[in-house]
């Protein structure tokens, strides 16, 4: 029944492509994020879905749309480079196998993540991917935080529609992207025109948030926990009345901490001592051996190139021998294989020194240049207050803050290529590039334009670089 | 249960989003910005060949 419901809905939305082909835009992004191919088993599978809405995206762009006010960014040149780079170590990867199998997924979402913003002309198409980004991701937010609220949490134990562990249905990645989700939420609650902001839509909002709130209580990730204090000090720049938030967020919780597992609160107090924590501690071993490996090979050991690491350390272990006798014993323990843990040295053991300065480059990138639009915006609305412009600042707002949430989530999971965020920087090249063209003090000073956007006419129909 | 949910409500409303953009003309031109028709340079060339024929 699921299954047949997801396979009609994804021809519906390749159906509806046909009237507008940036439609199938929408659905890739859909397909990307809730994977109902991995939910349906019999129906789904038949047809690559991926693949079909990745070509119709492609094609529509290419043959039907308009190209004008397209722009080649940086960035996405950046993403380019990166790709070539990527591709070059997976040639000379020491796990070949295992290596070509990750780059199967990561050139797909580099590849969209560069050709997204071309698609991005209009403020509408802006707002439609933050939509479908996080419709889509409400999806999995929704299922898990309400199966949290009913006790169905627990560390590996959350069960969200598909139970593989990948993409964002591992419970440290989504964790960290439904936190880093919530201010682009926020945004579409302000300023959103597809769903205009109403009761329902504040209604449907608050519960999202709360749902995503619940999820790193649900997935008991620690990393979650640590991205919504960074999420809580970030929002402190962008809020209105900074003190009744604080009152707020600190009454919220103080007033939680009764309702959450304990099982979660004593994870949780894990943060603070990592030499009993076999998690905590290997991730160390491991950072240690990255920056030992990339010594010997400067230019990474391409994808997966953690599964030559093996560490030899001591553990202590207590056993209980009943009667309230316990017996605390310092064990030997190998391990090998051991995942990185964080997508910086995730950069640096696989790309090597060139790739992690390329990938911090691109979100450095990201963080200054949304630093610039938001001031150049709230400038502009103490000079002079327009209406079309009130969506600016916070837009950028929202994808620095989702970004920087993400940046920091990152220390501790291996997410360096997660679609999702990649997308995000996808919209922030739209953004970038729309804004500068239609309404950089440069294009505000062209003749005619008024305070309108402007169009380019030098371009018309071929992209340009910039 | 939560599952049908979840789809069902997102699902709808990822929709309801889609058909919306269909009705909006926005969606490929901002307001404003006049002349933003898609550029198709085979259609001026039949038209101008049409244009001549009448002549």
């Amino acid at each position: 029944m699921l299954d047949a419901f997801l396979f009609a809905y994804v021809l519906g939305l390749l159906a509806l492509g046909l009237r507008k082909p940036f439609v199938w835009v929408l659905a890739y992004l859909y397909i990307d994020i809730v994977a109902p191919q991995k939910i349906g088993w019999t129906l789904m599978p038949i047809l690559p879905v991926s693949l079909i809405a990745f070509v119709a995206a492609f094609a529509g762009w290419l043959l039907v749309d308009s190209k004008q006010g397209s722009r080649f960014t940086f960035r996405q040149g950046l993403m380019v480079v990166l790709l070539a780079y990527c591709a070059m170590t997976a040639s000379w990867a020491e796990f070949p196998k295992e290596a070509w199998e990750k780059w199967d997924w990561v050139w797909k979402a580099l590849v969209f993540a560069i050709f997204l913003p071309l698609t991005l002309r209009t403020k509408l198409r802006l707002e439609a991917v933050v939509l479908a980004m996080v419709l889509s991701i409400a999806a999995i937010i929704i299922s898990g935080g309400i199966k949290t609220a009913t006790g169905g949490g627990g560390y590996g134990k959350l069960y969200l529609f598909v139970n593989d562990n990948t993409g964002l249905y591992e419970s440290s990645t989504i964790a960290c992207v439904a936190i880093a989700v919530i201010p682009l939420v926020l945004w579409l609650v302000r300023h959103g025109t597809v769903f205009p902001p109403d009761r329902r839509v504040r209604l449907f909002a608050g519960a999202l948030i709360f749902a995503a709130l619940l999820i790193p209580v649900g997935t008991e990730a620690r990393t979650g926990l640590l991205c919504i204090g960074v999420l809580g000090v970030l929002l402190l720049r962008s809020v209105k009345y900074r003190f009744l938030f604080i009152a707020a967020a600190g009454f919220l919780a103080l007033a939680s901490i009764p309702f959450l597992p304990q099982s979660f609160t004593e994870r949780m107090g894990t943060i603070q001592g990592h030499e009993e924590d076999e998690s905590a501690s290997t991730r160390v071993a491991v950072w240690q051996w990255t920056l030992d490996y990339v010594q010997d090979r400067p230019l990474g050991g391409g994808f997966d190139a953690y599964r030559a690491n093996s560490f030899t350390y001591d553990k202590p272990v207590t056993q209980d021998l009943g009667g309230g006798v316990t017996r605390t014993e310092v064990e030997e323990v190998t391990d090998k294989e051991r995942a990185y843990h964080s997508s910086y040295f995730e950069m640096l053991g696989e790309q090597g020194w060139p790739g992690l300065g390329l990938w911090l480059l691109l979100h450095g990138l990201g963080v200054l240049q949304m630093e610039r639009l938001r001031r150049r915006y709230l400038k502009r609305a103490k000079d002079e207050m327009r209406s079309e412009d009130a969506w600016k600042a916070p837009l950028a707002t929202a994808l620095q803050q989702a970004q920087i949430v993400y940046l920091v989530g990152s220390l501790f999971v291996g997410i360096a290529f997660q679609p999702f965020i990649l997308m995000l920087i996808g919209v922030q090249c739209g953004l970038w590039s729309y804004l500068n063209r239609v309404d950089s003090p440069a294009a505000r000073q062209r003749p005619g334009a008024g305070g309108k956007p402007s169009v380019d006419k030098g371009v018309e129909g071929a992209p340009a670089l910039r | 249960m939560i599952d049908y949910f979840a789809i069902g409500l997102t699902h709808g409303l990822l929709a309801l989003a889609a058909w919306r953009l269909l009705l909006r003309d926005d969606l490929d031109s901002d307001a404003g910005e006049g002349g933003t028709k898609p550029h198709k340079p085979w259609l001026k060339a039949h038209k101008r060949n049409a244009d001549a024929g009448d002549a």
